[in-house]
């Protein structure tokens, strides 16, 4: 060495330059590898050892885990947050706020039909006040249910303004039930000023309660759909993502494995080997069960979600239906009106073309039979015939349930052409009476649409559960794999890199 | 040399290329459009009435300026793009007539149409309909100095009626409400108002808001009508959107929400209408759902 520095200006070529000549890289690779001259770019920046390469390797696998684990723990907190929004918060909301309806529209119903009783022998008026308290106590709870879900400024204050007209209409209700007492009638149609009193009643039930309640409900629509939309293709997106880094990372641990083999002249690395089986479970179920989480939202939503607003909001109609009909007995001077409202009502429960009330009347006494998919009538009731159904089974309970609901209405709507047929007789009064049975078909039909809402109920409860236990454990599950897989890359490199180290 | 000639060559593949691109964006451009909602839009066309004093009446030129129309609808039009964040040099308005209302939504001619358009289940088989923003109801319109006494509905039997094709008014007389009146066609209500005028009607019926701007429309000339005030049906004013346009819908939904809790509905209804003396309704409607 010496000798060489002392000869500078000798014709040998400068020492200055590093040393590498072909021949003195070892195949081996067991010592420091001597750089190449010129390095290129890209190998420039490629580890030069060995051991560097079997590290960086080791950290390319472990960041790709990692971000296999943050992608899969993402579209989890997704689904999970989709599954919370629609069957926590709003599914049940839809519900609550589709009672408050009905129990406003009976409270309306019962106050006309306490006045419509009168004083007369039987009961009829305790009866229809002690429903109407009954009523009272049930829409306080369902609307402190309803403000309690609601998480926008705009539904809050639709909340608000419900409570507060709620007050009016009690003290309206309260004046006229006292003024009818006072002019101790027996019965027949109440004083002209009672009557003005129910009319600013259910006038304010008409325009100012009801609407908001019913918009309430169609608001949790909103938020189910636009949730839904949101979070399914998060899940959706998620999924690939996972199986991107899943499959880098399968890669990349399947690349590592032969490298060492190769280098090391091993046939196989176990412990490296288990990592690369562990993560190919971890990213097969994990992609497996974000497509269930997936197929739980959409089953939530399509197949009970949707039908029980649609069902709700038929409910609704419905029942604001049957109070215009009683509306219609009680004051003559708006009958007009109310009829051409129960019309469009029910054509929008039950839609078949028709110019007025005794066309449809007619066309809904017509074959209202359908096949699943393929029904000839519109509105909810045709919504739901031709909503498609999976299972054969639930298919054919639905079918049943809805057939059911089907006839009732046929009832309730033939019921609704003789008391107006009556009226239009010149016989009110025989009309009122008739109201009782009609009445109880009237409940016999909302039951139904109730039983029916409530196998969607069902339905949903069952996706909802499913998705709930699809993603439960799964973030105990991802940490513990995560360590489990980096243990073993770390294992599995550990001896190779303590041979380097020996050499050295 | 040569290289003139590859570009003579080459033109007209290039040109090729040009058109088939220019066709496909054409194509997208046309499917997008389709399938696009108004929420989020940068500009909107909005379909308008031009010949209901009050509602929705063309006061100016251009035909489609935002400033040409005034009325309580084109408020409503105005501050259902303003909810929607379009600014007002991307509104464009249009006048529509009754009888082209779905047409022109469904064919994309109109964003959305806001027209004393009432919601009914017929027309919900065609086009999707936000709102109610107000609830009009169907009264009558008679001559002050009208011999015949009108004083309901079913007076108007055997009486000449205004029909206004492609409006619903007419059908809920004769055909709902089976009072047999004898039609005489206009192309408008405000041709309905001169023949009232002219003695070639006997009454004119429709919503109480149209029948209001008539009425003032009318003193102006110094004729006086009377509205009877014996409102028939419930007219539920809607937005008129394209039938797949739910996010839409559900944005001006929450846009009229907004407009009643903020009072904006309360200040407009009571300048366009207050002087008529009608019964207003200041509460937020109960609405169609956009699903």
């Amino acid at each position: 060495m010496t000798a060489v520095r002392q000869a500078p200006g000798t014709a040998q070529p400068a020492p200055s330059q590093p040393p590498a000549p072909p021949a003195r890289r070892r195949t081996t690779g067991l010592r420091r590898a001597e750089p190449e001259t010129p390095p290129g770019r890209v190998a420039r920046l490629l580890p030069r050892t060995v051991a560097a390469r079997i590290r960086t390797l080791t950290a390319v696998s472990l960041v790709l885990l990692v971000a296999l684990l943050a992608v899969a723990w993402a579209a989890i907190a997704n689904a999970r947050e989709g599954v919370r929004v629609i069957g926590q918060d709003a599914g049940p909301q839809v519900v609550a706020t589709g009672d408050l309806y009905f129990q406003l529209t009976d409270m309306d119903a019962q106050l006309a039909n306490a006045l419509l009783a009168g004083g007369a022998a039987g009961g009829a008026r305790d009866q229809a006040l002690a429903r109407y308290n009954d009523n009272r106590l049930k829409a306080g709870d369902a609307l402190l249910k309803a403000a309690k879900l609601a998480d926008e400024r705009t539904e809050e204050n639709t909340a608000r303004d419900v409570l507060d007209a709620l007050g009016r209409y009690e003290r309206l209700a309260g004046q006229a039930l006292l003024l009818d007492r006072q002019s101790d009638r027996a019965s027949g149609a109440p004083s002209a000023e009672v009557i003005g009193l129910y009319r600013q009643a259910t006038d304010l039930m008409k325009l100012d309660l009801l609407p908001k309640a019913y918009n309430l409900t169609l608001d949790n629509g909103t938020l189910v759909r636009h949730t839904y939309e949101d979070k399914r293709s998060a899940v959706l997106t998620g999924r690939m993502w996972v199986l991107i880094t899943g499959l880098a990372l399968l890669v990349v641990l399947a690349g590592f494995q032969l490298y060492l083999a190769k280098r090391f002249r091993r046939m196989l690395n176990v412990p490296l080997a288990l990592a690369t089986l562990a993560s190919l479970v971890l990213v097969v179920t994990g992609t497996a069960m974000l497509s269930g989480q997936a197929s739980h939202l959409r089953q939530a939503k399509e197949d009970g979600f949707d039908s029980i607003l649609s069902l709700a909001r038929a409910r609704a109609i419905s029942n604001s239906a049957a109070a215009d009909e009683t509306r219609f007995l009680l004051d003559p001077d708006r009958a007009d009106a109310y009829e051409q409202v129960y019309l469009n009502k029910s054509q929008t429960v039950l839609y078949l073309p028709a110019g007025n009330l005794t066309e449809y009347n007619k066309a809904v006494q017509g074959d209202l039979s359908f096949e699943p998919g393929r029904a000839r009538f519109l509105g909810f009731l045709g919504t739901e015939a031709n909503r498609p159904t999976e299972s054969g089974e639930q298919l054919s309970q639905m079918v049943n349930a809805l057939n059911k609901a089907l006839a009732d209405y046929q009832k309730v709507q033939a019921n609704d052409r003789q008391m107006r047929d009556l009226v239009h007789a010149g016989k009110r009064s025989e009309a009122i009476a008739a109201r009782a049975s009609a009445a109880e078909d009237f409940a016999v039909y909302d039951r139904s649409l109730q039983s029916l809402i409530g196998l969607h109920q069902k339905e949903f409860d069952e996706a909802v559960k499913d998705g709930d236990d699809g993603t439960s454990g799964w973030y105990t599950v991802l940490p513990i794999a995560g360590v489990a897989i980096a243990l073993l890359v770390l294992v599995g490199v550990r001896p190779r890199l303590a041979e380097y180290r020996w050499s050295k | 040399m040569v290289e003139v000639r590859g570009r003579a060559l080459r033109s007209p593949r290039w040109a090729a290329a040009a058109a088939a691109f220019a066709l496909l964006a054409a194509a997208c451009g046309t499917v997008g459009e389709a399938t696009s909602s108004v929420a989020g839009s940068d500009g909107l066309v909005i379909g308008v009435q031009r010949d209901q004093p009050g509602l929705g009446q063309q006061i100016g030129e251009p035909a489609d300026g935002y400033d040409s129309y005034e009325g309580f609808d084109i408020r409503m039009a105005k501050e259902i793009a303003r909810h929607l964040k379009v600014p007002a040099a991307n509104v464009t308005f249009r006048r529509v007539a009754s009888k082209d209302r779905e047409e022109l939504i469904q064919s994309g001619a109109v964003d959305m149409v806001v027209g004393t358009y009432s919601i009914t289940p017929e027309r919900k088989t065609k086009v999707k309909f936000a709102g109610p923003y107000y609830v009009a109801h169907q009264d009558i319109l008679v001559r002050k100095s009208n011999p015949a006494s009108i004083g309901d509905l079913h007076d108007l039997a055997g009486k000449r009626l205004c029909m206004v094709p492609g409006s619903q008014s007419f059908q809920r007389v004769a055909t709902e409400q089976s009072v047999s009146a004898v039609p005489v066609e206009a192309e408008g209500y405000t041709d309905c108002l001169n023949k009232l005028i002219a003695g070639d009607l006997d009454a004119i019926s429709t919503d109480d808001l149209i029948l209001a701007g008539l009425a003032s429309e009318a003193a102006k000339k110094g004729e006086y009508m009377r509205l009877v005030n014996a409102p028939f049906s419930d007219e539920r004013y809607g937005v008129g959107l394209r039938q797949d346009d739910v996010e839409g819908c559900e944005a001006v939904n929450e846009a009229i929400t907004k407009m009643y809790q903020d009072g904006t509905m309360r200040l407009q209804l009571k300048r366009w209408f207050a002087p008529t003396g009608l019964d207003l309704t200041t509460t937020v409607p109960q609405f169609e759902g956009c699903i």
